[in-house]
């Protein structure tokens, strides 16, 4: 019973990550050309306006620096021209900042170089894997998501990828340079319907990713076209599944006493349909199907008073 | 040489016995082989290695030759030697460049291992040695038939110019005669190659194999006789029959003859090759993969048998679907997918056709489906490059998968409607309806089948006809056997359909049934026409002209020029002016509405477009006007202009295969729900891997209350792999409520849920269809 009592521990553990504070940092860099510029300006702004509109985030824990100097786009997360320096300051105060506050970087642009020098381009000098390892150990125990989306990524994936965060690029290599669809689908996932899959009405870290890397292998088959990127990800410590882009301010908990034990109910009822799951391969598909239906209807039941207690409430 | 040195140390001696003459010891070791004494020969055979072995050097070239072929008959059981006679003609023509004869035999070897590459640079030194060398002629002759080049024909005139007698030669026009199913002309040539040598082992196996085919039983019983008596133990007489009865379509004949062959003579890898490729053709896979796996054990040079050992490794990854009369084999990532519209597909043409043709095939019809073309073709013809989309081997038929080609390349509804219909007409004939007859019907099937399917009118066919580049009804056969263009196999499927709307118009539907029945008859095309239309084949000819004349000529005589002198540089005054000169030629006001519209002068464009339109309203191309036209009325944002403009182009023939999404969303976009459904599933025959399409087409299904194709609908997305499973089996699940399947639909929500446990609309779902009472 050593898995359960694990899956208890991670269950429990979601509704605490999901109460941490969050701050966005986007980094959009060089476009070289109006098309791509365009595109990574459209590409920011869409992820903070999910950000906002779904999440639920405050504008001031929304930064986005991108290639001009002035505010570009709509709505005000445009914090300056995403230099080296910019960039290292931000990281800097809010790694400073004493909280729990977690962080989610996102890179847009145009990727280069191998290894720990694997750098996004930038106005002035670029910030390597290296640049970005020694500014996120700066965080300590802090939760931790990297998701780099340009092109020539996956080199920065070992570099930077530690315990506690979530290390996401678009590449598997830095060899992979061509233009990179990942971003799209990523922010698609975040900002759009389809990528919810377990239906909690959120979006992880871990479905968006997951959402983006079909996504793109479909654009590829679809267009009938050699795949030239192949997103990976690095979750050390199981992160990405409890890991949302929100507020994270939960609701005020119910006092109703037959609340409190409809939710306890209902959580006996998840660890047995995960459970069975695990069991589903050595049992036969009529007795799986009928124990699987019991618990669910049971499930929905418990849900069904539980919704209807809390809005009476 | 590594055989022939270990040989050397074994029978030194040997080598002291060389022969004041090794052609004439050659000769008898090849009597002895053709006679039936197989090991005798062999041994015989064996002799001129050690020959070899012991005085290479001292040997004449001639003496080479003798040692080579002796060589190519010991490769027979030990493919290896086959390198061994390369040496060894090699070695004769370095000893002499002058002998001709080395160079031809040694492009001879090279043909028939199939490398005709090397057949043809050999071939080309020969003739540049003697450019009047008969056999030489012959065997480049038989080369580029080999290669699909032309000149076989000329070549082979001049070679029987110089020797009118030469056997080879004869045999090898009764062959070209027979590809173009000129039966009469190939026993002419083959009777004359008879009369020249009564005992050629390969006139008399071709004369067989055609008495077999034209149903001359007692030719082919004297012949047959007198090939087995002179070659006992020789199967290129059951290989010939078995190729050209394929040839005919005959398959299963064809495995018969071939698997005589090979009791006949167990070591005849072409006879086992010939039954394995003929047993697939059946669909009876295992059969034909021993039968393959022994030709290529003995013939491992045979890339035909070697491509399609790869292809059916390869059938492990393919789903086969039992449905109803048929048997699917499509690739496993695609068949939950092409198995929901190939089904009710296949099943309307199956009854169709059944009603159309009286006929009911039997057994399953087996349909593979191939993501990769070249699988395809390889399933086909044994090689890559094939450029058709589609085959039918009577009961079964295969054909590209959509993925098999760019996205919205090709429709593949239509095409597997086109091939079913060969399974009718094949099958109701016995296998006997000639190429043209059975393609003709299957356009002609295409088309009536659907609105916007099979080929239609072009302007290039139009032209091809009025400059005489088509062949005459009477020898459309030709058109498709021995094309003399490369699009002239296009314009004579169209072209053959022509030929049955002609028939059905003006003799009836029944006088198409009454032409296969002449046909499974076994009469010829001229017997068929005489005895059904009551004319003969020029009278034939003539009411095709005059059809045409009286379908197209008021088109014939507006089409313009291919090319009309139409500059993109011109200034639209000019443009305009161009138009005004020739306002009845169609190419000049289309070329000269498109350059318009290029540039930007949409108003003044349309009317140029619009007299194209009226002088060739039949043509519905997408480089006709009406995709330029309805470009126009939607740059003036006319929604509903531009979707009546598609559907009337829809109407009339092969509607571009990227036409039906635009015509959709034109139609959704103007409420016209009903005929936007029917566009976006004409889509789905072009391009089923789009999600957002299927999803768009289930709710529209669900709003009309088709509430079974709203289920297939959300079936299609599932077997396309969404992210977001939960979602897509709970739609499931509301659709197969909504068609009143409440049990599947039970079983759809639990998937939902156990994906996604807290799924509320699900768990809602459940709960009702609990209270409904809908068990699993």
């Amino acid at each position: 019973m050593r898995k359960l009592a694990l899956v208890a521990v991670l269950v429990a553990a979601g509704v605490t990550t999901a109460r941490a504070q969050t701050q966005l940092v986007i980094v959009s860099g060089l476009g070289g050309d109006p098309r791509y510029t365009r595109e990574f300006s459209a590409l920011a702004t869409a992820l903070a306006q999910a950000a906002r509109d779904r999440g639920g985030m405050p504008d001031s824990a929304i930064t986005w620096f991108g290639e001009a100097s002035a505010p570009q786009g709509e709505g005000p997360w445009y914090r300056g021209t995403s230099t080296r320096a910019n960039v290292e300051q931000t990281l800097g105060r809010l790694a400073a900042r004493e909280s729990e506050e977690q962080l989610v970087l996102v890179l847009i642009g145009h990727g280069s170089g191998e290894g720990a020098q694997t750098r996004i381009s930038l106005p002035g000098p670029d910030l390597t894997a290296a640049d970005f390892a020694r500014l996120l150990d700066a965080f300590g125990d802090r939760r931790v998501a990297f998701i780099n989306m340009t092109s020539a990524s996956g080199d920065m994936l070992p570099v930077v990828a530690a315990r506690g965060r979530v290390v996401v690029t678009a590449t598997k290599s830095a060899f992979e340079r061509n233009e990179s669809r990942f971003g799209r689908f990523f922010v698609d996932a975040l900002s759009k319907d389809g990528a919810d899959s377990d239906k909690d009405e959120r979006v992880s870290l871990f479905e968006a990713f997951h959402y983006a890397d079909a996504e793109t292998k479909r654009f590829y088959e679809s267009e009938q076209r050699i795949a030239t990127e192949h997103p990976q990800m690095a979750d050390e410590g199981q992160l990405a599944r409890r890991f949302f882009l929100s507020a994270g301010a939960a609701g005020a908990a119910s006092t109703d006493p037959r609340v409190v034990a409809l939710y306890a109910e209902r959580a006996k009822l998840e660890e047995r349909i995960t459970a069975l799951r695990a069991r589903k391969a050595e049992m036969t598909v009529e007795a799986y199907e009928a124990e699987l239906e019991r618990l669910l209807v049971s499930l929905a039941e418990k849900s069904q008073e539980i919704r209807r207690l809390e809005r009476g409430s | 040489m590594r055989r022939w040195a270990l040989t050397l140390l074994v029978v030194p001696s040997l080598a002291l016995a060389q022969a004041d003459s090794l052609t004439t010891r050659l000769t008898a070791a090849i009597a002895l082989h053709e006679r039936g004494e197989r090991a005798r020969a062999t041994r015989a055979f064996s002799q001129f290695i050690d020959i070899y072995n012991a005085s290479a050097a001292r040997l004449t070239s001639r003496e080479l030759v003798a040692v080579a072929i002796a060589c190519t008959y010991l490769g027979i059981d030990d493919p290896q030697l086959f390198k061994d006679a390369l040496t060894a003609f090699d070695r004769a023509i370095a000893v002499d460049p002058r002998n001709i004869d080395a160079r031809v035999r040694l492009a001879e070897l090279f043909l028939g291992k199939y490398n005709s590459g090397d057949a043809k640079a050999t071939l080309r030194d020969a003739l540049a040695q003697d450019a009047s060398y008969v056999p030489a002629l012959v065997a480049e002759a038989r080369r580029r038939d080999f290669d699909q080049e032309p000149g076989a024909d000329s070549l082979l005139a001049r070679a029987l110019r110089a020797d009118a007698e030469h056997v080879a030669a004869r045999t090898l026009g009764a062959r070209l005669r027979a590809d173009v199913e000129d039966f009469a002309g190939a026993n002419r040539e083959i009777q004359r190659a008879l009369r020249a040598d009564p005992q050629a082992a390969e006139a008399l196996a071709f004369g067989v194999a055609l008495a077999v085919v034209t149903g001359d039983s007692s030719t082919a019983q004297t012949l047959r006789a007198r090939f087995t008596s002179r070659y006992p133990r020789d199967a290129r007489a059951h290989v010939a029959t078995a190729e050209l009865l394929a040839r005919v379509r005959q398959y299963a004949q064809a495995a018969s003859v071939a698997r005589q062959g090979t009791t006949a003579d167990p070591s005849s890898w072409a006879a086992h090759s010939t039954l394995g490729l003929n047993l697939l053709r059946l669909g009876e896979v295992a059969d034909a993969r021993r039968s393959l796996e022994t030709a290529f054990a003995g013939d491992p040079y045979n890339v035909w048998v070697k491509n399609t050992l790869d292809l059916l490794d390869t059938y492990g990854e393919y789903d086969e679907i039992t449905h109803g009369r048929f048997r699917f084999v499509i690739e496993k990532p695609e068949s939950r997918l092409l198995s929901l519209y190939l089904g009710p597909l296949m099943d309307r043409a199956f009854d169709t056709f059944v009603r159309r043709y009286g006929f009911t095939p039997d057994g399953p019809v087996r349909v593979e489906v191939y993501r990769s073309h070249a699988d395809f073709s390889v399933r086909t013809v044994g090689l890559a490059g094939l450029g058709a989309l589609g085959v039918s081997f009577g009961n079964t038929i295969a054909f590209d998968s959509p993925a098999a080609r760019d996205a919205g390349a090709f429709n593949w509804g239509s095409t597997a409607w086109h091939e079913l219909a060969h399974t009718f007409t094949l099958g109701a004939t016995d296998m006997r309806v000639p190429r043209w007859l059975s393609e003709g019907l299957s356009v002609y099937e295409e088309r009536r089948a659907r609105k916007g399917w099979g080929q239609g009118v072009t302007p290039a066919f139009l032209q091809a006809y009025a400059s005489g580049r088509l062949v005459p009804a009477s020898r459309l056969n030709d058109g498709f056997v021995r094309p003399e263009y490369p699009q002239q196999v296009l314009f004579s499927y169209y072209q053959a359909s022509l030929v049955c709307e002609l028939i059905a118009q003006e003799f009836g539907e029944k006088a198409l049934l009454d032409m296969l029945q002449g046909y499974r008859a076994g009469q010829t095309t001229e017997q068929v026409i005489r005895n059904v239309l009551r004319m003969d084949l020029p009278a034939l000819d003539r009411r095709f002209d005059a059809y045409m004349q009286e379908r197209f000529g008021r088109t014939l005589a507006v089409l313009g020029d291919e090319s009309p002198n139409v500059s993109q540089r011109m200034p639209s005054q000019a443009l305009v002016a161009r138009a005004a000169v020739q306002p009845r030629n169609y190419g000049v006001q289309l070329a000269v509405g498109r350059a318009l519209m290029q540039r930007g002068d949409t108003a003044v464009s349309v009317a140029a477009l619009e007299r194209a339109r009226a002088l060739f309203p039949e043509y519905a191309g997408g480089d006709g006007p009406y995709p330029l036209l309805a470009r126009a009325l939607l740059a003036r944002g006319d929604k509903l202009g531009a979707s009546q403009l598609l559907l009337a182009m829809r109407d009339l023939g092969e509607f571009p295969h990227d036409a039906h999404e635009l015509l959709g969303d034109l139609l959704l976009q103007t409420g016209d729900t009903a005929r936007a459904a029917e566009a976006f599933e004409d889509a789905m025959f072009v391009n089923p891997y789009d999600i957002g399409r299927h999803e768009t087409l289930a709710a529209l299904y669900a709003r009309l209350g088709n509430h079974a194709k709203a289920v297939r609908e959300r079936l299609a997305v599932l077997a396309l792999n969404p992210v977001d499973r939960a979602q897509a089996f709970y739609l499931l699940a509301v659709a197969q409520r909504d068609a009143g399947d409440v049990a599947s639909a039970r079983r759809s929500v639990l998937r939902a849920l156990e994906e996604a446990p807290h799924f509320e609309r699900a768990q809602e779902l459940l709960l009702a269809l609990r209270a409904r009472g809908g068990g699993p």
